[in-house]
């Protein structure tokens, strides 16, 4: 049994953060809310999602799991204006989601959760570092890396103590450095990695720019990126693996 | 199998020059292969998909090269790939040159560590045949906005895994460039060796099924028996008979008959037609090549509904026709035949309408071991079936029904030809009416009429008036070329009357009629004038004609309004013509 009432903001960035990812997924329907882990093909990046039922305007649910294709869910959450109320509700008979937006019904057919992807196990990581900042500045962080290379090393530097970003390109360099006055909070710890942009632009993508965002970093470990929206009652953490590096 | 393993075997048979020694090799692959034998069986011939699947990976060598960029490292982009590639000119050593594995992967975090499977990058670890095969069929299966990234995603994901000699032979698989010589022949062989099962029952086997590595597995587990219970399946295509060039002369030394059918200028089809208890049926039509070209031709389908009552596996073409019904060239037919969309517009401006000239099963019966003339029988009957109306219609009156001539007389097999040519078609094909059909093969029992290769510019020096519908149109040229040492006398080499529609009849009547000489009944003399350019199967010596030559089978090709007699061919061009012969 699944009943949810939930605004059309708040659904559209659970799923936009899952999708960046991966395709398809597995939703748990469990009774305090939703649950979404998922890993990419290649498992470099993972998702781990969570959405209290006090996200939602009703919840009722009673730990079902369900499959779902994300970018057909996407679509039909964006016929949705801004304050329009999306409602969900699982026919138990047919597998099939029907999705209510005003007078719009949409009866969506699931997918079998045993043909996707398993789910990953979360690595329990002991990470030295913690950086918080604003989501703007992981944003232009990003993008001043991309603007030379498709890697990005993220580190801390124990002695001055600041966060860093390095970027090496082919011909140009990207050095940037935020102290403690430009973050929200900063634990020193030995941290240095290298990682593919290709993963980090797209989970970025997923970031607000006026969230808090906190980074666990660590010497060439996973970086954990994570970040709560929907006023808190929605958390998102990514875990991307660092790239090994060369020299 | 490992995946590694597969590559090193791969690359010692590459280097392996003797055709037996990398059957050897290969037959040893196929023991090995365990659970993965299907696979194996495809990847060493640089297949993913079996060859009656039209599943394709869909993705374009600079996806491949953007995956094997990611996994290169950082800085490294499919520009530098493609680059490395202008130099190097293959793909396999290209991705075998760089370093991959480089991006760790979480399984390297998750617990404690030790004897897990994910490897030390912990990026899933040694890649096996099988993981190889079913991401690739996620990947062909990868489809919708932002597929080619995903793509791309997925391929990364494996070459992030591969050594060195892996990516060799992951970049040729993927890029349909596997090229370490095994070709289907090899496989078959290989088969019959690692299994201890006779040649021939296997190439049966891949015959019917079209899927090497069902017949592989099957060889292993069930033998020569399970071979033999390998059937034709409605619904999955197998390759079409070819026929080879061939001339009427051959064809007549070689057989007692031969069957004579129109060469249509059209596309090859396959039809698949299943009928089932209610009488519901499902049609699917497959190019040459075992696509499935079956929504483009929405009236091949239409015609199999209401023409066949039984399941029917049939061999024919489509041809594109006019509002008259008369056949378009087969331009026109490829206009439609790869067609995905709008094909309803389409089929408002070029019809098509399907001719059936085999059939490989009827209703439960495999027919490929009957002779050519047993299967055309069965084939007439089952298209004749719905032509209620009469109990035994004549066989010209069936819709779509090729028809078959059996023949030992020239003289026939040249009206037949005429016929074939002035309704539109091409020319006729040769067969063997005992031969039995052999997929794939391009064998002596189809012969195609060899095109002419050398043609004759002939002066027309006299003609026949025609009879009845043809009785004002001059008709059956006489052909003369130039001789004597001027080069201004004229000997003949033959009569054209073949190959000419009544239209250009007409024409040719207009061009000539001002240069007639002298007429006696029916015949008429020519002043030379107008040149014809000939075609001819050979030249033989004959008393008939007055050069000494007569050509034989001459088709008429067209007016070489370019030439005055003077520059027509001479009888010293014919004799050395006939010395090369």
């Amino acid at each position: 049994m699944f009943k949810a009432i939930v605004s059309a903001e708040t659904l559209t960035s659970a799923l936009d953060s899952v999708s960046v990812l991966v395709d398809e997924c597995k939703i748990h329907l469990e009774e305090d809310g939703l649950e979404i882990r998922a890993v990419d093909p290649a498992n470099v990046g993972m998702v781990d999602l969570s959405l209290d039922a006090s996200a939602f305007e009703s919840y009722d649910a009673d730990g079902g799991l369900i499959g779902v294709d994300l970018s057909r869910l996407e679509d039909i959450a964006g016929m949705a204006e801004s304050g329009q109320l999306i409602q969900l509700e699982l026919d138990e008979e047919t597998r099939k989601l029907h999705i209510q937006i005003e007078g719009l019904e949409y009866t969506l057919a699931l997918i079998d959760p045993d043909s996707i992807r398993q789910e990953p196990d979360i690595p329990d990581l002991d990470l030295p570092a913690e950086v918080i900042l604003e989501g703007k500045d992981v944003n232009r962080s990003v993008k001043a890396a991309d603007m030379v290379s498709d890697h990005i090393a993220l580190g801390v530097d124990e002695g001055e103590e600041f966060f860093y970003v390095d970027a090496e390109g082919d011909t140009d360099d990207v050095h940037l450095e935020l102290t403690q006055g430009d973050l929200i909070d900063l634990q020193v710890g030995p941290a240095h990695s290298l990682f593919s942009l290709d993963y980090l632009k797209d989970m970025n993508k997923a970031i607000p720019s006026d969230t808090e965002v906190t980074l666990h970093l660590g010497e060439e470990f996973p970086v954990k990126i994570y970040f709560g929206f929907a006023e808190g009652q929605g958390q998102v953490t990514y875990m991307l693996a660092p790239r090994i590096q060369s020299d | 199998m490992e995946f590694a393993t597969f590559a090193d075997r791969a690359a010692a048979i590459e280097a392996e020059p003797a055709d037996l020694e990398i059957v050897a090799r290969v037959s040893d692959l196929l023991s090995d292969a365990n659970s993965d034998l299907e696979v194996v069986a495809r990847f060493v011939q640089g297949r993913v998909f079996p060859a009656w699947d039209s599943t394709t990976l869909d993705i374009g060598p600079s996806t491949c090269y953007e995956a094997i960029a990611r996994a290169a490292g950082p800085n490294v982009g499919g520009d530098d790939v493609e680059e490395r590639l202008a130099e190097v000119g293959e793909i396999g050593a290209v991705a075998a040159a760089y370093d991959f594995g480089g991006q760790r992967g979480l399984g390297a975090f998750t617990g404690g560590g030790g004897g897990d499977e994910s490897g030390e990058n912990g990026n899933g670890g040694d890649l096996t045949v099988n993981e190889v095969a079913e991401t690739l069929a996620d990947l062909a299966a990868t489809e919708g906005s932002g597929s080619q990234d995903r793509k791309v995603d997925l391929l990364f994901g494996l070459f992030n895994r591969c050594s060195s000699e892996e990516a060799r032979y992951l970049a040729r698989l993927v890029l349909s460039e596997m090229r370490i010589g095994v070709g289907e022949g090899t496989v078959r062989d290989a088969i019959g060796e690692a299994f201890d099962v006779p040649t021939d029952r296997v190439q049966r086997a891949l015959q019917v099924s079209n899927n090497y590595g069902q017949v592989a597995r099957v060889a292993r587990d069930e033998g020569i028996d399970g071979l033999d219970a390998m059937d034709l399946e409605v619904g999955r295509p197998v390759q079409a008979m070819l026929a080879q060039a061939g001339t009427v002369t051959e064809a007549l030394e070689e057989w007692d008959e031969a069957a004579v059918e129109w060469k249509y200028d059209g596309a090859r089809i396959q039809l698949h037609h299943r009928v089932d208890g209610d009488g519901e049926s499902e049609t699917s039509v497959f190019s040459r090549n075992m696509e499935d070209v079956t929504a483009a031709l929405p009236e091949v389908v239409e015609y199999a509904a209401r023409t066949l009552e039984e399941s029917a596996i049939l061999d024919g073409e489509v041809v594109a026709i006019d509002a008259d019904g008369s056949p378009l060239p087969f331009q026109e037919v490829l206009k439609r035949f790869r067609r995905k969309h709008d094909v309803a517009k389409a089929r408002e401006d070029v019809t098509v309408r399907p001719v059936f000239f085999d059939c490989l099963h009827a209703d439960g019966d495999d027919l490929l071991a009957e002779p050519l003339t047993a299967r055309h029988d069965r084939l007439e009957s089952l298209l004749a079936a719905d032509s209620d109306s009469e109990p035994d219609p004549d066989p010209a009156d069936v819709e779509g029904l090729s028809l078959l001539w059996l023949t030992d007389d020239p003289e026939e097999i040249e009206a037949i030809d005429a016929d074939a040519l002035e309704s539109g078609h091409e020319g006729i094909m040769l067969k063997d009416p005992d031969s039995t059909y052999s997929p794939g093969r391009r064998g002596k029992h189809w012969r195609k009429r060899k095109p002419d290769v050398e043609t004759l510019d002939c002066i027309v020096t006299g003609a026949e008036w025609g009879e009845g519908r043809r009785a004002t149109f001059l008709g059956t040229f006489e052909l003369s070329v130039r001789a004597g040492d001027a080069g201004d006398d004229l000997e003949t080499v033959g009569k054209v009357a073949t190959g000419i529609t009544d239209e250009k009849l007409e024409a040719l009547t207009e061009l000539l009629e001002p240069h007639i000489a002298a007429e006696d009944g029916q015949t008429v003399d020519l002043e030379p004038a107008v040149v014809f350019e000939v075609g001819y199967e050979e030249i033989q010596t004959s008393p008939t004609y007055s050069s000494g030559y007569a050509l034989r089978f001459p088709r008429f090709q067209g007016v070489r309004s370019d030439k005055e007699p003077a520059d027509a061919n001479s009888l010293e061009r014919v004799e050395r013509l006939r010395d090369r012969q």
